[in-house]
């Protein structure tokens, strides 16, 4: 899976597009590993192209957060639909994932 | 490794030149040689030693030849591959070989260097293919293995639902091929009461079912020993950071419903509101109770609400396997989805509403492949 990603300072913002379910969660992890690798202070995951995603897809986001915090670095998402907020919101995930509505609020969130 | 080679030839003299134009190979190991002097002979030899790995064979010969022997070979093993010897310019025998199977042919007078390239050929094709069975009969036996589990899943879910006059239970599980994450549970509780799970864990395969099993049986010990759903889920949640769940986590709704008030007392942890419909067809969302899905957080406290049901009414609760079903079109039969399906076709028992949320989504999919299970547990009062 190709993520493209761009960097301000410590910060990542990653792009995942299209459908996050069990049919790619292997790649999307393995996508996001890297890219954890490269961050310092915090990963944006910009939601914009991403239309649909299921419980292996969150479960990815799970693993993803927890090795950011065991790096000291920290997970936020932004651009989620309403479908997808709604996710979000049932699974409970929004208590332990910070959701932005733009990149720009995301990113003025991390610098805090 | 050796390869055994049969050489099949009436001509006695192929069988010095042979052994002498290939005899590096045959010193290194690589080759050996068994000759038989036409058809017949050539197939008890292969009965009778299953290690050959390739035969070598001319067309012309008596009693059995060359073009038979090749329709004979598949039935002794079919394994086998075979390279024939030809007249130079026999299109037409060179032809029919091909057809019966032959994997190549080289032409006499031989040219042993040409028999070189064509036999490292042929054995190369052998390896391929043998690697190919062994791959195919790896997968074969890891789909068993997989039928296994998502057997094993089917066979804890519960068969016979709680009916009695002032109330009925039904639930129902369509599992998509992969074996994946949902149950559903309903526990007999002391005075009166009754304890309903759905339930859906995080992705799918043996991990998942593996997961599913733990959470089910954590689930089941829980509620015999906790009144309050909010409560029971805490404490399955936490029960459940005890293992390494590797991000794993679960989706759970758990109710206790006392039959002789109507009270339904439900908590969420992370799942979908359950649907409540009226007897005539429609419907509202309970409020969810806030929870996260479990696994995710630990200490997490679990809130639970509850609302009294009046007769003829019926609580659906579900997975997303239901809301989130695709059609050929890429649409989802989604909440709003079921509740027209209702508004159109009130329930009538506990079961016939399971069944009907299963046909209102086969009907909505229509063709579309299924990603993933699809369950509903029904609980109306009567």
């Amino acid at each position: 899976m190709e993520i493209s990603t761009e960097r301000d300072g410590g910060t990542v913002v990653a792009t995942p597009a299209g459908r996050l379910d069990g049919s790619n969660a292997r790649e999307f992890q393995d996508a996001l590993d890297a890219v954890v690798q490269d961050t310092e202070r915090a990963l944006i995951l910009d939601f914009e192209q991403v239309s649909y995603i299921s419980s292996a897809g969150l479960r990815v986001l799970l693993v993803t957060a927890k090795a950011l915090q065991g790096n000291g670095a920290e997970l936020a998402l932004c651009s989620l639909d309403d479908p997808i907020r709604e996710v979000f919101g049932i699974s409970g995930f929004d208590s332990i994932i910070p959701i932005h509505a733009s990149r720009a609020d995301a990113l003025a969130s991390v610098k805090g | 490794m050796t390869y055994k080679i049969l050489v099949v030839d009436d001509e006695p003299d192929l069988e010095p030149l042979m052994l002498q134009r290939m005899r590096r190979q045959i010193r290194s190991g690589r080759f050996e040689f068994v000759f038989a002097g036409n058809g017949v002979e050539a197939l008890e030899k292969l009965a009778a030693d299953s290690t050959i790995d390739m035969v070598l064979s001319d067309i012309n010969m008596p009693q059995m030849d060359g073009l038979t022997l090749l329709e004979q070979i598949p039935d002794v093993n079919p394994n086998l591959r075979a390279v024939i010897i030809s007249a130079y310019g026999d299109m037409q025998n060179i032809r029919t070989a091909m057809n019966r199977g032959a994997f190549d042919f080289v032409t006499k007078p031989v040219d042993f260097d040409d028999l070189q390239v064509t036999v490292d050929r042929t054995l190369a094709h052998i390896e391929e293919w043998r690697a190919a069975l062994d791959s195919r009969d790896k997968l074969v036996a890891l789909q068993n293995e997989l039928d296994v589990a998502s057997k094993m899943q089917q066979s804890i879910l519960p068969t016979s639902f709680p009916k009695t006059s002032d109330y009925e239970t039904f639930g129902t599980m369509h599992p998509a091929l992969d074996v994946g994450g949902d149950f559903y549970d309903v526990v007999r509780l002391p005075d009166q009461h009754i304890g309903l799970a759905i339930a859906d864990v995080s992705g799918k395969g043996v991990p998942a079912a593996l997961f599913m099993m733990s959470s089910r049986t954590l689930l089941k010990g829980t509620a015999i020993s906790f009144d309050d759903p909010g409560q029971v889920l805490s404490e399955v949640n936490s029960l459940l950071q005890e293992d390494d769940t590797d991000g794993m986590f679960v989706t759970m709704l758990y109710a206790v419903y006392n039959a002789a008030t109507g009270e339904f007392t439900y908590a969420s942890g992370g799942h979908d509101a359950p649907l409540l419909v009226q007897p005539d067809g429609s419907s509202t969302l309970l409020p969810l109770t806030g929870g996260i899905a479990l696994g995710v957080l630990p200490g997490h406290d679990y809130k639970q609400t509850s609302h009294v049901l009046q007769p003829g009414e019926t609580i659906v609760l579900y997975t997303d396997g239901v809301t989130e079903a695709m059609n050929a079109d890429g649409e989802l039969f989604g909440i709003e989805g079921l509740r027209e399906y209702f508004a159109n076709k009130p329930p009538v028992d506990s079961e016939g509403t399971s069944q009907q949320v299963m046909q209102a989504v086969a009907d909505f999919a229509g063709d579309a492949p299924q990603s993933d299970d699809i369950t509903c547990l029904t609980l109306q009062r009567n």
